[in-house]
């Protein structure tokens, strides 16, 4: 019966096809447009927390407020205790940094100089291309070492053979580092512009570049396996309570990256419950349909009831109808959706990240549209009177 | 049981055996279409009691009266009343598809019925295919496919030209020659003739 019900409407809808296409505009505009809202929402998401993932999820970066209290706890040891407060941290890295002219010959820019222990470049996964990163001994003896980002060694020494230079780094007064070490590219980490900094051992640059009065920052390296958003929520309590909540800022990339989920995901919501909107004026317009077609055929419906069909099997084919209507017009409206998505997400550069529950949801809806919108004209077909509907001009 | 017992229209008895070809007469307003409608249970009546196989139609709702119309009753209409989007064949099967039927089996007996109003050749058409006279054959078939209790035909010669309209009634003739009950209702004497029994309805009375 159902299957008989489905023929039935797919032929009355065939039988008038330009009033058919109308009355679905709405049910696929309004498809076409929660389809393709998701879609987008879903795949601006995906882009957007993927540029902040390649950041590096597993760092979780602290910045000291110069206060006096946080001058107390920022110290040298600070790493230590952090580690021994809060679990699936792998190591903290005190780093301090500040802007400097590096020149060599007639050659100079501007750079970051960052003061970093040894174990720095392996934590970080950062590899050298030539030379190398300086070693503990290096570090102990604060020896007047240089190891340069890839750009600054570009800007420096165009034709290479860097290896072994001294060049001059200008705060106060100019003193001279020797280049060990030249690093590969490496993309910047939101806070850590690799490729436009140089870098020197952390005592040479407590001892002879600048004797700083707070350790500028710490990059906590969260354990392999750990989930890198409870960690920096478990920094941020432990902070909150040992030092106060005004003493730091925390930089997480995995708690950015959920922010900027939940404020898509919000705003996507949001606009496919506006597009939603439109899809109830689809149905209505279903409505409007059904009715004319009960009206239209009268007559049908009589003969259909002296031939045997009881009100519910009149209600099912009507109901059906709607259905077939709205679902057919859900699918096009899927397929509309989609190539619309795939076209911005084309031209604006994301990667189409498509939402099959999107679709689902969307065929689920129209469905149910179909049975909601449907329901009035069908009750009106299955009530009709057989003698007066078979007398029906 | 076997029997039709209609008593309606001011208080009105009639009694159509199995078998019988009866044809119900009148001027237009005379009632008779009252009488059909109560017949192929349309209509219920406000006071008295129709019974179809011995089976009371008082009280009964919709589903129940649309059951019986199903099961036993094929109408026949001035207007052929076919549904226009679907084919002969399927017109025919329509009946019982309300019955519940499989479809291969709706396909048989349908075809058996086409054959049998002699349209074998014309089953793949739809209605705006076929001449006036086989658009009644079609009806017919339609109206035999669920062997009902009884065919009920309201004026099947009204829209057809004498001819067409005798080769009709013919085949009414025919079929009641094979044991089935007929009723027409006519308002023309000369078709009302080829019935086995007259009967005249005026005003909501029967006539001899």
């Amino acid at each position: 019966m159902i299957w008989e019900n489905i023929k039935l409407a797919l032929k009355s809808m065939a039988s008038s096809k330009m009033r058919t296409s109308l009355s679905l505009l709405g049910i696929v505009i309004g498809v076409a447009s929660v389809i393709a809202i998701l879609t987008l929402g879903q795949s601006a998401t995906k882009s957007i927390t993927q540029a902040i993932v390649e950041g590096g999820l597993e760092m979780v970066t602290i910045f000291p407020i110069r206060t006096e209290k946080a001058s107390k706890e920022f110290t040298e040891d600070f790493g230590d205790r952090l580690m021994s407060n809060v679990d699936n941290i792998k190591t903290v890295l005190p780093v301090n940094s500040n802007n400097a002219i590096i020149r060599f010959g007639q050659n100079s820019t501007n750079a970051t100089v960052s003061g970093v222990l040894s174990s720095y470049a392996e934590i970080l996964d950062y590899e050298s291309s030539e030379g190398s990163f300086f070693s503990l001994a290096d570090n102990m003896a604060a020896r007047q070492v240089v190891v340069l980002g890839s750009e600054v060694a570009k800007e420096l020494f165009p034709d290479g053979n860097a290896l072994g230079q001294f060049i001059s780094i200008f705060r106060n007064q100019a003193k001279s580092y020797q280049v060990i070490g030249i690093m590969k590219e490496k993309d910047a980490s939101f806070n850590l512009q690799f490729n436009s900094s140089v870098y020197i051992p952390y005592n040479t640059y407590a001892q002879r570049f600048i004797k700083p009065t707070i350790v500028g920052s710490y990059v906590v390296r969260v354990a392999e396996g750990a989930d890198a958003l409870e960690v920096s929520d478990a920094i941020t309590e432990y902070l909150d309570a040992t030092i106060g909540t005004d003493a730091y800022r925390l930089f997480s990339p995995a708690s950015l990256a959920d922010m900027a989920k939940q404020i898509t995901g919000t705003f996507s919501s949001f606009l496919a419950a506006i597009a939603a909107i439109s899809l109830l004026v689809g149905g209505i317009g279903i409505m409007n349909i059904m009715l004319v077609s009960v009206a239209e055929r009268t007559r049908e419906i009589g003969v259909r009831k002296a031939l045997g069909a009881s009100p519910w099997t009149i209600m099912g084919q009507f109901i059906t109808e709607a259905i077939v209507l709205t679902i057919t017009g859900g699918i096009i409206g899927i397929g509309l959706g989609t190539l619309l998505s795939y076209a911005v997400a084309n031209i604006v550069g994301w990667s189409l990240h498509v939402s099959y529950a999107s679709f689902l949801f969307a065929a689920g809806f129209s469905t149910l549209v179909g049975v909601f919108f449907g329901w009035y004209p069908a009750m009106k077909a299955s009530k009709l009177d057989p003698i007066e509907a078979l007398n029906y001009e | 049981m076997g029997e039709f017992i209609v008593k309606a229209l001011d208080g009105v008895t009639l009694t159509i055996n199995r078998g019988d070809f009866t044809a119900i007469t009148g001027p237009s307003g005379s009632g008779k279409s009252t009488m059909m409608n109560l017949i192929g249970c349309l209509d219920t009546p406000t006071d008295g009691i129709i019974s179809i196989d011995g089976e009371e139609t008082l009280g009964m709702s919709e589903a129940e009266l649309a059951y019986i119309r199903n099961q036993k009753v094929g109408f026949v209409f001035q207007q052929f009343n076919l549904l226009g989007r679907i084919n002969a064949l399927e017109n025919v099967m329509t009946p019982l598809l309300y019955s519940g039927i499989g479809v291969k089996q709706r396909k048989e007996r349908a075809k058996v019925a086409l054959e049998r109003v002699g349209l074998a050749d014309r089953m793949r058409h739809r209605p705006n295919e076929l001449s006036g006279g086989q658009k009644q054959r079609v009806a017919i078939a339609r109206a035999l496919v669920n062997n009902p209790s009884i065919l009920l035909a309201d004026e099947p010669t009204g829209a057809l030209d004498t001819n067409t309209g005798l080769q009709i009634m013919e085949l009414f003739e025919e079929l009641n020659a094979e044991g089935r009950t007929v009723v027409v209702v006519t308002h023309n004497l000369e078709i009302a003739m080829k019935a086995k029994r007259q009967i005249k309805v005026l005003d909501g009375k029967l006539e001899a």
